[in-house]
């Protein structure tokens, strides 16, 4: 057991660090862009992130990556959204659609798509929730129906970030009715302009553009539009989720919200109140928790194995460090914290979302049962 | 990194876990406990198996000793193992007797061992002073949460290096923080045994999701403080580490306590029932130092007090 990083990753940070500093103004934050603004910015940058072959370093040599390991993933991770998470979209497409792609993908869906993320050229959403499927995803009822020629897509995805930007959608849908539900579920990769599919904002307490709703009316789908084998959807969504899950450096950008939150106690002379000195602190403490929880997960997976009860020991700390960074952004702004712009303001999105997108606490609470109680902990 | 242990922290591990389980233990404590006493012949074998000295040594460092205290507490042992092993090497070096307490001035109500210790270190801001026995007054205080305890009454005692209360106070912090995550395992795991043999309604309670979700937010928080004090003890406990390792730690005391309790029922009440071993220590750990107050304080100081 040790805690050093190796001098490659050393490296990989500074380098990261030196060229993020140069390129980005100071305290950047690409999620306080308008939708379309954001997508055009993170286009350009992923461009030249892609120069640097820093846009998919962890994809394997032959998809254009650097076959970077897990570590060097975190890192990268961690310093983007450190400065403001310039590839916004772009790290859904790196984190999990391109590993979809390369581990069930044809040669003809890689080769197109591969190469137009590994360019920063495309943004994906993903059709997952539906309005009677969310943390029980598998119960999804959107489906696509063989004709003879080409699938039927009919249904309704909800909650879609992205889509109103998005140039395709990962979808999940049902292509066989009859099977149990996780055995029934195939994957599409369905562009936004296809005919038949209607993308609309749902209006929300969020930043305009945050939710959309994907009506799929007889979407008409040919076969090489579907990833993986029909009905085989689910092994692949449920190993790439952990992905998701931990892909995102959350602690690092709500840290960074924070020492900002600090900052500003600090110049107005709060430090010294007990209540803002407590709620500072006990926010950097969870930010650090769930730092720290983080490096088992990678350390599973740099070592091979699938990470899945730490996985989900780091999400449940990270929702905790979201929400005791709103918590201390509002004692320190007061009434301030209402106003756009506040820290308070930025941080209320991430502290209430966090406990519900990318599965709710309460399933990563289950999954943790399962291993501690159910089975017994190792 | 690597968060698993290596051959010789393995090695480590299964030996010292060979001692602590012959030697420590819920039953253990319990008897210890009962004769106002504390578990010197544990120390003892630790300190004869090397133990208790592994914090200078290259191979093994403050990250070993750090875990040693923590699998010292999760195996309910009753011994100043942290403070020997982690807080009196930092500052003190050269051959060190084996029981060893530590406290604050103008904190010395209630201390840890107090009155059993071979010596005192006394931290007066960031300088701190050593006492050896006979130079030093105590007077065991009656105490129900975990320990043994003392009031200090006087401490003379010799000068340590100057800076030596500041070094002091960082490892102090770690070792509370390890000695709360260890405790605090303890007392989670055998909730969770708890919850499975318990019926109620016809069903262990462990199968019920909104009592789940509670042992699941206790085993969160005690991942949390068991590795947040490791890598702290690993990076050789700067200030804001050795904090924030400290109100992590501090955060999973408070809500293992009252969570494994209120699982447990009125049989956690009971000094019969092995529960009490673990989480009433909790609140004499997290009170020590000052507790939360003090360990934030240092810990915005540290990182935000200066301006950037």
């Amino acid at each position: 057991m040790d805690f050093e990083w190796a001098p490659e990753e050393a490296e990989f940070r500074h380098d990261l660090k030196t060229f993020l500093e140069a390129e980005l103004p100071e305290n950047f934050d690409a999620f306080a862009m308008e939708p379309d603004e954001q997508k055009a910015f993170s286009k350009a940058f992923a461009v030249k992130l892609a120069e640097k072959r820093w846009l998919t370093p962890a994809w394997p040599k032959e998809y254009g990556g650097l076959a970077q390991g897990p570590w060097q993933q975190l890192i990268l991770s961690e310093e983007m959204v450190a400065h403001g998470e310039p590839r916004t979209a772009q790290y859904m497409c790196v984190n999990w659609v391109g590993p979809a792609l390369i581990l069930a993908g044809n040669e003809e869906q890689k080769a197109y798509h591969l190469s137009r993320i590994s360019r920063g050229d495309v943004v994906w959403c993903q059709g997952f929730s539906e309005p009677g499927a969310g943390s029980d995803l598998a119960a999804l009822r959107t489906k696509a129906t063989w004709d003879g020629s080409e699938y039927v897509i009919e249904g309704e995805k909800v909650w879609t970030s992205y889509a109103d930007t998005a140039d395709f959608c990962f979808l999940l849908a049902r292509t066989d009715p009859d099977a149990r539900k996780h055995h029934g579920i195939s994957i599409f990769l369905v562009p936004t302009d296809a005919p038949g599919l209607t993308i609309s904002e749902i209006p929300s307490i969020f930043s305009a553009g945050t939710f959309n709703q994907c009506v799929f009316d007889g979407v008409r789908a040919p076969e090489a539009w579907r990833l993986g084998p029909e009905n085989g959807g689910w092994p692949i969504i449920r190993q790439l989720l952990v992905n998701e899950r931990v892909g995102v450096a959350r602690f690092r950008r709500a840290a960074e919200t924070l020492d900002r939150a600090a900052e500003a106690a600090r110049e107005a002379g709060l430090l010294a109140d007990p209540v803002i000195a407590q709620a500072l602190a006990m926010a950097r403490a969870a930010c650090e928790a769930a730092r720290v929880l983080i490096y088992r997960v990678v350390d599973q997976r740099a070592k091979g194995e699938a990470p899945e009860e730490t996985a989900y020991v780091y999400r449940v700390a990270t929702i905790r460090a979201e929400r005791a960074v709103y918590e201390a952004t509002v004692q320190v702004e007061g009434s301030g914290a209402l106003l756009k712009g506040s820290f308070g303001a930025q941080q209320f999105g991430h502290a209430l979302a966090s406990g519900v997108a990318t599965g709710t606490l309460e399933m990563q609470l289950n999954l943790i049962a399962r291993d501690v109680i159910g089975g017994g902990r190792k | 990194m690597d968060m698993q242990l290596n051959e010789l922290q393995q090695q480590i591990s299964d030996a010292c876990g060979k001692i602590l389980e012959r030697r420590a233990g819920p039953g253990r404590a319990r008897a210890l406990r009962a004769a106002g006493d504390f578990d010197r012949l544990l120390l003892t074998e630790m300190a004869e198996a090397g133990f208790l000295d592994l914090f200078g040594e290259p191979e093994a460092g403050p990250l070993v000793a750090a875990l040693i205290t923590q699998w010292g507490a999760q195996a309910a042992a009753l011994a100043p193992i942290g403070i020997r092993g982690l807080v009196a090497p930092s500052v003190i070096h050269g051959d060190l007797p084996e029981v060893i307490a530590i406290a604050e001035q103008g904190a010395m109500g209630a201390v840890r061992y107090g009155a059993e210790a071979d010596m005192l270190i006394v931290l007066d801001g960031d300088e701190a002073r050593v006492a050896r026995r006979g130079e030093f007054k105590a007077e065991t205080i009656k105490s129900k949460f975990g320990y043994p305890i003392a009031r200090i009454t006087e401490a003379k005692g010799e000068a340590l290096a100057p800076g030596a209360g500041a070094i002091a106070r960082r490892w102090w912090r770690v070792a509370i923080a390890a000695e709360i995550s260890g405790s605090a395992r303890g007392a989670v795991d055998l909730t969770i045994r708890y919850m499975g043999d318990r019926v109620q309604f016809d069903r262990p309670i462990a199968t019920y999701q909104a009592l789940q979700h509670r042992i699941v937010e206790c085993h969160v928080s005690t991942d949390a403080a068991t590795w947040a004090t490791r890598e702290a003890a690993f990076r050789g406990a700067p200030v804001e580490l050795a904090a924030t390792a400290a109100i992590i730690a501090s955060e999973a005391a408070h809500r293992v306590f009252f969570e494994t309790h209120q699982l447990t029922g009125a049989m956690g009440f009971t000094t019969e029932y092995d529960l009490h071993l673990y989480t009433m220590r909790l609140q004499t750990l997290r009170l020590e130092m000052q507790g939360l107050r003090a360990h934030a304080r240092d810990l915005i100081d540290a990182r935000w007090s200066a301006a950037s």
